[in-house]
């Protein structure tokens, strides 16, 4: 008879951050079985003061005899050290783990359990803004004029399992659906309130072959090696640690599929006339992202950012999304609602004063002036990479 | 049995998934449970509002029955899978070789699930030191998953174990 191996996991033990972690699927058949993770989680006990963290967002699958060899070694340590708090992470994304873990509480006030949930992007919460929903509905269908083409040039063709990481409201992942109608497709974002718009979208559309899924980009649950063709579009530059997001790009990739990502840099929007004060406001746009931990002047870093994560066969090229791609009032209203965005509510956030606002939000208006001008052209650089998982 | 009445008379699910095989088999080995609940649930999990999300859930409730079916059952005879879906509700239909004694397990841990004093017996029994009791897994579904039961066909030599599961209507995530 074939063997079949137990589930897979792996523990970690961070001294640093007294987190002991523990990834993947914990079914044993016996008690005994869990004798290796819970002597660890003793040792961890052992070495920490203060709080140790028992990170279990990424365990997928458990067990009732695992959770009660688990369970049964938190209560004995929150009962033997009364110096000590324990603090179980678990994820909604995994489903059943918060509410299994939180009876724990009961037993031990010691004994914390902490959801990790949203607090995850810094600015999701400027994304998530219903207001800003048609702006970047009107962005997809711009770039999307350039992407369409530039897509195949970077290994996308029908068929492929493709995952959209970050998928936001959705419309990349329908557009390219009905473009290149993928065997698979994958739509990730850890916004409900977006993937609520997404399903909304497809089902509107007609389209019915997208999986639309929750979760961390950072820390996805999609196992690995799964996707031909991974995209990840204006995502590293709205997240402090790009670098985590890559790892994860390249893990759900298969070996010798492509991870495919865009991203701006904003201090080269350009636009003329106006040119001097449409320059100013966007070296500010740059400096007001960089308050709120974005980074979005990103985009001519990716080849380096790729090549670091692994990659190899890295190509980028930039496109420019322009007053000339269509009604030059669809570049107006993006202009518009990232004035009322940046020189809005991030610059009331952040504390400037009315004469800076009102510079801020003056270069906006020239570059919304020189896209509606008759003889006028404003610019939106784009820059795209992609690389190959190595075999 | 019905535990809970709700939707288990009724006869309108399609058949998803069925697994036909000697018992002998199935219980060869441990990691059978893990393998066919997890695959179970990425096969129909796909078209669900959350795939990923939802193969969670449901490989975690199948899983629990499976055990449970691996550590209660009798030798000989065939055991059966079958995974049915009516719109929110995925139905899972075991047939058990059971004898006389195992049937009385089964019928009797269903029973139970109605106790109003569920949850607390499913708490302080995960919580204890005495040995694992078998129909764990059963209180669990119905403690977190909400799952309803019914058992029928018990002729002395199988009983047919039937759970239904809405898992993205239920309180499930918390």
């Amino acid at each position: 008879m074939l063997k079949i191996p137990a589930p897979a996991h792996s523990l970690r033990f961070d001294e640093n951050n007294q987190e002991f972690s523990i990834i993947g699927a914990l079914r044993p058949q016996h008690d005994d079985d869990m004798r290796n993770c819970i002597e660890m989680l003793r040792d961890a006990v052992s070495r920490v003061r203060g709080t140790l963290y028992i990170n279990v967002k990424r365990l997928v699958r458990l067990n009732n005899i695992a959770f009660r060899a688990l369970a049964s070694s938190v209560v004995a340590a929150a009962t033997e050290r009364s110096d000590l708090k324990l603090v179980i992470v678990t994820s909604s994304v995994v489903g059943w783990a918060t509410k299994k873990f939180r009876p724990l509480m009961q037993v031990n006030p010691r004994i914390v359990v902490e959801e990790y949930d949203a607090d995850f992007y810094p600015g999701q919460a400027f994304v998530e803004d219903s207001d800003i929903i048609g702006l970047l509905r009107t962005q997809t269908n711009m770039t999307w004029r350039h992407e369409q083409g530039i897509l195949p040039r970077h290994g996308l063709k029908p068929g492929m399992a493709v995952a959209d990481i970050c998928c936001g409201i959705g419309d990349f992942a329908v557009l390219l659906h009905k473009a290149f109608a993928p065997g698979r497709m994958v739509a990730l974002d850890h916004s409900r309130p977006s993937l609520d718009y997404a399903r909304g979208v497809a089902e509107e559309f007609g389209i019915s072959g997208i999986e639309y899924v929750y979760g961390d980009a950072s820390e996805m649950l999609l196992e690995d090696n799964q996707f031909d063709f991974v995209t990840c579009r204006h995502a590293l530059q709205v997240f402090d640690r790009p670098e985590l997001i890559l790892k994860e790009l390249f893990r759900i990739c298969k070996p010798g599929g492509r991870v495919y990502v865009t991203n701006e840099k904003n201090s080269h929007c350009l636009g003329e006339p106006r040119g001097e004060s449409i320059q100013w406001t966007y070296n500010e746009v740059a400096k007001i992202l960089s308050y709120f931990n974005h980074d979005i002047e990103i985009g001519p870093k990716s080849r380096r950012l790729m090549m670091d994560a692994g990659f190899s066969n890295v190509r980028m090229e930039s496109f420019m999304v322009t007053n000339m791609d269509g009604d030059p009032q669809d570049f107006a209203d993006i202009i518009t609602a990232w004035r009322d965005l940046f020189a809005g509510k991030m610059s009331q956030m952040r504390g400037d004063d009315e004469a800076f606002t009102a510079r801020f939000r003056q270069g906006f208006d020239d570059h919304i002036f020189a896209a509606l001008h008759p003889k006028g052209y404003a610019g939106w650089p784009i820059w795209v990479a992609s690389g190959t998982k190595p075999l | 049995m019905d535990s809970s009445g709700g939707k288990l008379e009724t006869s309108s699910f399609s058949l998803l998934f069925e697994l036909d095989m000697p018992i002998e088999g199935f219980s060869s080995n441990w990691a059978h449970c893990d393998k066919i609940s997890t695959y179970a649930a990425r096969m129909i999990g796909h078209n669900r509002r959350d795939s990923l999300l939802y193969s969670n859930l449901f490989s975690s409730a199948f899983n629990e029955l499976l055990e449970t079916v691996f550590r209660s059952h009798h030798g000989g005879g065939n055991f059966v899978c079958r995974v049915l879906r009516d719109g929110d509700t995925d139905r899972i239909e075991l047939t058990i070789p059971c004898d006389e004694g195992l049937g009385r397990f089964y019928t009797t841990s269903v029973a139970s699930l109605s106790d109003v004093d569920r949850e607390e017996k499913y708490r302080a029994a995960l919580l204890s030191d005495a040995p694992l009791t078998p129909g764990i897994g059963l209180m669990e579904l119905a403690v977190d998953y909400a799952a309803e039961f019914k058992i029928s066909d018990f002729d002395g030599r199988a009983i047919r174990l039937t759970t239904d599961l809405i898992l993205e209507e239920s309180d499930v995530r918390c």
